[in-house]
């Protein structure tokens, strides 16, 4: 009896076993996505935080009841490499252009001295190996928009010197020698001197940076550059047909050469519905870009503020759709469906723009390599859409650049 | 046979002559031995202009000039302080941009001829390429007028290599007076304070040249490490608004600073300086010219501006100044304050030489003249480039003490 008993038990116990076994073999892959998540480097390559710098009320340091970037938020969310972008409204040109945007690289180098023990500055795919082998977060710099050179190669080579390793050439206007996507054009793409430019980004291993151009400019950029260039935050047209996205054969050319198009979560990027909806209600990117202007001239706190409140209030009302998160992975899949895991990135645009429901901040970045992982990709593949592929790029860009000053 | 030991005598008499000659040129000997294996500093050299022109090329041996590769090599120049300069009527982002292509263009030239030069931002830096065999490029930016009243534009100097900066130039600037101006801070402004504090912060140092006494004795008192007069002579030797009271030098000195002096004629003697008073119509004569020469083209001003002195001088309508009025300023400094508080601040490329001291080459007679006079070969090693490296080390620490102290 006793016995029976004994050996009842032990079914019981080997049935609850099994049963534990099977129920962990279905959250096997949330524990492997965490894992493979927290183990990878995970490069954002467009966050647009910097304005946040110049606002008393914001501290990288601590959590922020606002926004999308803050230092905690990047460790829970397992985000360890971030371009820091510098960027001023497009009309703004010549040596004022300059100084703004040295102002921004300044406090990007301010931010990164007084959140050491978090944060390590970095210029090379080998500086951000050795900072996420530290457990530090790669900070970098990209300038978005040409307008900031102030028409002038040497001011180039100065953001070059002090750590800028991207630069978008033009932003929401065309600037003095490159037409942009949401402008009409005037230079038929990249003048002459702004091939000189592509150029010279190649000699000071500076990535070319085809978000926001138009579709004439990223294939004139495209063709002067020895090196692979990035979309740093623009999505695919296929699926969401808006001008700030590539379609499909832009990222098939961009792959051909060994770029990467890194995915941005803006909701009026991802999803057609949105974008419709947000046109009818203000008329486009631009055009909510300076209604926002109007209200908050350049206090850019007060446009973060007013652009999120807007948005609540015409989601709350129906006006415009509620946008999933996971509009994001459909992106990253149609493009690697058309160019292969070596050629997607990420390029949230946090701090920037309007996120998707589930997507609120950095900290819930671990949901793409979950998702990528149930969607059956491969452990090495995840990884270099999480950043491999972004530093790769960065390799090849050092290399050609060293190449091209060895021939002095 | 006795043809034979007639021309051994000949020959022996002939040696005891060369020995005797040697010995009294043994101190020649010494003096080349001395100042080729010291490291021979200059605080401020104008050659920078010269690099805008796109023609310019510090390889070659130039006709005109005082600063070239191989003049810096003949004569012994280890070290080269490449001023950034443009008039202080240039203000806000336009001096902001116009310095930073002035800084372009000096890395421009290092990376130009890696093998002759080396971009040094610390004494270390100087003493590395001096044991290389190379010429250690540093940078100082002659004027707050480029700050743009903007600390992050100091700081952005800083990151690109700038390793001093004189408080104003021939104007006052929005925080600080000039000694060529009227005053209209009563010295240092409160913003100027801050100029100099960050400045310390940095690792820059205090270029106290060209301002007020007052604004002098206000950043004296400011700053906490030593400061230097990049290109200043001696008051008591020429009365010049330009250099430093005797005074001026003990406080400079007490504060471990350094007087650089300056080779400009205006500025050594005072001969030069009354006849100049005297026929107020040669200067404008001599303005006349160079504009007729040079149009507005700084740096052929500049270059010209000395060529046309130098006609002037030739045709007996100024009085001639000799290359030894500087070794006069130099004794009359190390005796105000001490053999550890004097060095060199040619204002090559940028002022009127002295006869004897056309260029570069011509520093070894400096060395020489000093131990003709009875200079310890230590001391004189002190003045021709260890007393600014020993403030440079000073000027570092305080910016490592700032830098570790907890941030606020």
């Amino acid at each position: 009896m006793r016995r029976a008993i004994a050996v009842a038990c032990l079914g019981l116990c080997l049935c609850f076993a099994l049963l534990k076994v099977r129920s962990t073999g279905a959250d096997d892959i949330a524990e492997r996505a965490h894992k493979l998540h927290f183990s990878s480097i995970v490069l954002d390559t467009h966050d647009d935080t910097t304005q946040r710098f110049f606002s008393k009320d914001f501290d990288l340091g601590k959590r922020n009841p606002d926004g999308h970037i803050d230092i905690p938020r990047m460790r829970e969310g397992g985000m360890n490499a971030i371009f820091f972008s510098i960027w001023i409204d497009g009309r703004i040109m010549g040596p004022p252009a300059v100084q703004k945007a040295l102002d921004q690289i300044d406090a990007v180098h301010e931010n990164v001295h007084k959140f050491s023990k978090d944060l390590v500055f970095c210029r090379t795919a080998e500086e951000v190996r050795r900072a996420h082998a530290q457990g530090k977060i790669a900070a970098l710099i990209g300038v978005e928009g040409g307008h900031m050179i102030g028409n002038d190669i040497r001011a180039l080579r100065m953001y070059g010197d002090l750590g800028v390793r991207y630069m978008t050439l033009s932003h929401f206007y065309n600037d003095e020698w490159a037409d942009s996507s949401t402008d009409k054009p005037v230079h038929n793409g990249l003048t002459d001197f702004g091939k000189d430019i592509v150029r010279e980004m190649n000699r000071q291993g500076i990535m070319v940076d085809i978000s926001h151009v138009s579709d004439k400019t990223f294939y004139d950029a495209l063709e002067v550059s020895k090196a692979p260039l990035i979309a740093s935050h623009s999505s695919c047209r296929a699926l969401c047909n808006h001008v700030r996205d590539m379609s499909d054969d832009m990222i098939k050319a961009l792959a051909a050469k060994g770029g990467v198009i890194q995915i941005n979560y803006e909701k009026s990027f991802i999803d057609q519905a949105y974008k419709d909806a947000s046109e009818k209600l203000s008329g486009g990117v631009v055009a909510q870009f300076d209604q926002f202007k109007k209200v908050c001239g350049d206090d850019q706190e007060c446009f973060g503020r007013k652009m999120a409140e807007q948005e609540k209030q015409a989601t709350a009302e129906g006006k415009l759709p509620h946008v999933s998160w996971e509009r994001i992975i459909e992106h990253i899949d149609h493009a690697v469906k058309l160019a292969g895991a070596d050629h997607v990135g990420l390029g949230s645009d946090f701090d920037g723009a309007t996120m998707p429901d589930g997507m609120e901040d950095c900290s819930k970045l671990p949901k793409i390599t979950e998702a990528l992982l149930r969607k059956g990709y491969s452990e090495d593949d995840i990884r270099k859409i999480l950043g491999g592929n972004t530093l790769r790029v960065m390799e090849q860009v050092e290399r050609v650049s060293r190449e091209i000053q060895s021939q002095r | 046979m006795f043809k034979t030991i007639l021309s051994g005598v000949l020959c022996l008499s002939a040696g005891a002559f060369l020995v005797a000659t040697v010995t009294g040129d043994d101190l020649g000997t010494r003096a080349h031995t001395l100042h080729f294996s010291a490291i021979v500093v200059d605080t401020h050299d104008d050659t920078t202009q010269r690099f805008l022109d796109g023609r310019f090329d510090l390889g070659p041996r130039n006709a005109s000039g005082s600063i070239d590769i191989p003049r810096m090599k003949e004569g012994g120049l280890s070290a080269i302080f490449f001023s950034i300069w443009m008039p202080s009527k240039v203000t806000g982002p336009e001096a902001v941009k116009r310095a930073l292509v002035q800084i372009d263009a000096v890395r421009e030239q290092i990376r130009k001829h890696p093998k002759d030069l080396v971009l040094a931002t610390t004494n270390k830096e100087i003493r590395d390429a001096h044991a290389q065999g190379k010429i250690a490029a540093l940078m100082g930016v002659e004027g707050g007028h480029m700050l743009g009243g903007d600390l992050a534009v100091l700081r952005t100097y800083a990151a690109l290599g700038v390793r001093y900066m004189t408080l104003t130039h021939s104007g006052n600037v929005e925080w600080a007076d000039s000694s060529t101006d009227a005053p209209a801070h009563n010295g240092l402004a409160e913003f100027g304070k801050d100029v100099v504090r960050e400045m310390n912060r940095l690792g820059m140092i205090v270029d106290i040249s060209h301002v007020s006494d007052k604004t002098f004795y206000d950043a004296l008192g400011v700053s906490r490490a030593p400061v230097f007069a990049s290109h200043s002579s001696c008051r008591a030797t020429c009365d010049a608004p330009r250099n430093m009271t005797d005074e001026m030098i003990k406080a400079l000195a007490a504060k471990g600073g350094v007087i650089q002096i300056n080779f400009h004629v205006g500025f050594l003697s005072q001969e030069f300086r009354n006849a100049e008073k005297a026929n107020p119509e040669i200067e404008k004569a001599i303005a006349a010219e160079v504009q007729r020469r040079c149009g507005g083209q700084e740096s052929c001003q500049l270059i010209v501006g000395d060529e046309v002195t130098r006609e002037y001088v030739a045709k007996g309508l100024l009085p001639r100044v000799d290359y030894t009025k500087i070794i006069e300023h130099i004794d009359h400094a190390v005796k105000v304050s001490g053999v550890d508080h004097v060095g060199l601040g040619s204002d090559f490329d940028g002022a009127n030489m002295p006869y004897g001291m056309e260029d570069a080459t011509g520093l070894p007679k400096i060395t020489e003249a000093l131990l003709r006079k009875g200079y310890a070969e230590g001391d004189i090693r002190k003045i021709l480039g260890e007393n600014t490296l020993r403030v440079m080390a000073e000027v570092e620490r305080v910016s490592r003490e700032l830098n570790s102290a907890p941030l606020k």
